[in-house]
């Protein structure tokens, strides 16, 4: 059963990554990038992990993805077009496939080699109190750092993003 | 239950298309779309690993927090500067945008 589980949403993972990157329109491989991750937080229900499972989908399809798709619009907005995908050509491409198709060998042959595979202790149940423990004591600074992080990672972006037109006390032509 | 292995061939393929993803396109948004694969690769290892290690331990699952909150970031930032070069460049071709001055 859960063997069958596992082989769809892997299935599903891979086709719509690869859809992801090959689809014509941009908004269309956010949304099939969208559904992969779907796909991973199913993956991370069948390891046990439903608390992480919810974090993937609100912060990844509820916000980035999101945020993908209204940066696809304002890009085409401004330009009226399509951003055109043209590829690198023939030769560019095959290069890239071979490139991944090595890297996706090399690392099958070295976990098909790895002798030991251990199995799954039976009985996983994860108390939430456990892991708040763990975020509060063991990883207190790293949890610090995080926030200091993002705070200067979205003044950092709105800074970036920020339109500046002339006649505002600070603003620069453009 | 699936062995471990099987989760690590997931993940391998993952970052396969990944690195395709970053060599081949060149749409800046499409580069974007490929790190955020290959982030998601890693997670799912360190869920697998934490769930697969006798006793399961927390660990794996507060690294994957971490990761996803830089993640976040990370797209913030990107899709910010593809915004910038955007408006000053015209264009999000990650192949024309070589010149190392607005």
């Amino acid at each position: 059963m859960a063997d069958v589980v596992f082989l769809a949403l892997s299935g599903l993972i891979i086709a719509s990554a690869i859809l992801a990157l090959e689809a014509r329109e941009l908004i269309y491989g956010a949304i099939w990038l969208a559904i992969s991750l779907m796909g991973v937080a199913g993956v991370f229900i069948l390891l046990g992990a439903e608390y992480v499972a919810m974090f993937q989908v609100a912060v990844y399809v509820g916000a980035v993805v999101v945020l993908i798709m209204f940066t696809i619009m304002l890009v085409h907005r401004e330009s009226g077009r399509i951003v055109d995908e043209e590829g690198p050509g023939r030769l560019g491409r095959a290069g890239a496939f071979v490139a991944g198709l090595v890297a996706l060998t090399v690392a099958v042959a070295t976990i098909l080699l790895t002798p030991v595979s251990p199995a799954a202790p039976e009985f996983y149940r994860v108390a939430l109190p456990e892991l708040g423990r763990l975020l509060a004591s063991s990883y207190s600074i790293a949890l610090v750092i995080l926030g200091l992080l993002i705070g200067a990672t979205v003044i950092g972006a709105l800074t970036l993003a920020k339109v500046e037109r002339e006649g505002e006390p600070d603003g620069t032509v453009e | 239950m699936e062995p471990l292995s099987s989760y690590v061939i997931l993940t391998s393929a993952m970052l396969g298309i990944g690195i395709y993803g970053l060599v081949s396109k060149r749409n800046a948004i499409r580069l974007l779309f490929s790190v955020e694969l290959i982030v998601n690769a890693a997670n799912i290892n360190f869920i697998a690993f934490a769930r697969y290690s006798n006793p399961p331990i927390l660990n794996g699952w507060v690294v994957v927090f971490y990761s996803i909150a830089a993640a976040a970031m990370e797209a913030a930032v990107g899709l910010a500067l593809i915004l910038v070069a955007f408006r000053l460049n015209g264009t999000i071709d990650v192949r024309k945008l070589n010149r190392l001055r607005g």
